[in-house]
């Protein structure tokens, strides 16, 4: 188990120890674009990242991946039997494992997800995949409107279901 | 009444083969499934089939938790044994919701999963779910008015409290059990249909309580 931090100096040793590439494998494993970090397609992690800024996963990683206050995408080529916990959680590509989210998770139309999602929203868009639970706590209420304290008010084809069976 | 609107409703990040023929349907019942549903209450809901984005985006707006399962799919509802037990199917049923101890269930989204079961199946199913259901809990149905017609190979969501949305499954339609509703009220033992609204290509949406736990008035079906 290692912790892999970008900004940090162990970072790239802890890399170099969990890719088993080639030199120049290495040297294109993890990229830093706009702000983001990406761990490259050609790469296999085994053990536990920390990030402090938002990452992107093309690879494939087995373990947790930490970026409290950030985002991470798992891209359409990644592939994570690991827990994530973000503030943002982007999933284009595979992942078997539970998603934390202090922000929102968004699974997109590309991904797979088997495991639990806690985050207060979720976003699924059409023809992704989700098998597992998902917990969610707005912080906003819903409109008065969607609450059934007035039932014939809300639902009212269920006030009317209630005059006749058959229709 | 069920009807079928022609309005495509088709977002645009959708993928085409699935989605492009997904409909929307009026619903009668499902209001009264989600009788529970309260502003400031914990929702549990149980959605047997598909993860839909129209289920997901409609509890969005409420604290829940939303199981979805695809119970659909599972290797032994597909692959029926005639050497399995009663008891070993409950354990598989269990196995496949995965659900929390002590976790009860408001609102099951049953879909037309009944119509794909034979009765030895559901009455597992039914007693796999027993642990996880209370007094309170509503469920929403669709099924067959007998064996003559056909069942769409769809997916269902739900859009509003009144609105779902069928969308074609992806993968083979399997063998159906139509079932009628004096055989299906035989195969639900501690639930119920309460209310049932004929649809105009011969479905049928249920509304499905737990029996005497029901403070909806009943009234006969048929």
């Amino acid at each position: 188990m290692f912790n892999f931090k970008k900004d940090s100096d162990t970072s790239r040793s802890a890399l170099n120890k969990s890719s088993r590439g080639s030199s120049e494998t290495l040297k294109r494993a993890s990229v830093s674009i706009g702000g983001k970090t990406m761990i490259g397609p050609t790469v296999v992690i085994d053990g536990n990242i920390t990030s402090a800024e938002d990452l992107v996963v093309e690879g494939k990683v087995s373990g947790t991946i930490t970026a409290t206050g950030h985002e991470i995408t798992v891209g359409e080529a990644g592939q994570l039997k690991a827990n994530i916990s973000a503030k943002i959680v982007r999933i284009e590509g595979k992942v078997e494992g539970d998603i934390s989210a202090g922000e929102k998770v968004i699974i997109s139309k590309s991904g797979d997800v088997l495991g639990n999602i806690d985050a207060p929203r979720v976003n699924l868009e059409d023809g992704a995949k989700f098998k597992g639970s998902i917990e969610m706590n707005p912080e906003e209420k819903p409109d008065i409107k969607a609450v059934p304290s007035a039932k014939a008010d809300l639902f009212p084809s269920a006030a009317t279901s209630e005059k006749s069976n058959v229709s | 009444m069920f009807r079928s609107r022609v309005e495509n409703i088709t977002a645009p990040s959708a993928n085409f083969q699935d989605y492009a023929l997904c409909t929307t349907l009026h619903s009668n019942l499902v209001a009264a499934a989600l009788d529970s549903v309260h502003a400031d209450k914990h929702l549990v809901v149980l959605d047997v089939g598909m993860a839909m984005a129209a289920t997901v985006n409609f509890f969005s707006q409420f604290k829940s938790k939303l199981f979805f399962f695809d119970l659909y799919s599972e290797a032994f509802v597909t692959e029926i044994s005639e050497d399995i037990s009663h008891q070993e199917l409950v354990s598989l049923f269990r196995q496949a919701l995965n659900i929390p101890d002590n976790c009860i269930i408001d609102i099951c989204l049953f879909w037309d999963f009944f119509n794909y079961l034979d009765g030895t199946l559901i009455k597992a199913f039914i007693e796999a779910l027993q642990p996880y259901v209370a007094e309170h809990t509503r469920g929403f149905g669709l099924g067959s008015l007998n064996s003559r017609c056909q069942l769409p190979n769809s997916c269902y969501g739900l859009m509003a409290n009144d609105t779902l949305t069928q969308c074609p499954r992806s993968d083979e339609q399997r063998p159906v059990y139509p079932h009628s509703q004096r055989d299906l009220k035989g195969y639900l033992d501690y639930f119920e249909i309460n209310k049932s609204r004929l649809m105009s290509d011969g479905r049928v949406e249920y509304l499905i309580t737990r029996c005497n736990g029901s403070q909806l008035v009943k009234k006969p079906i048929f």
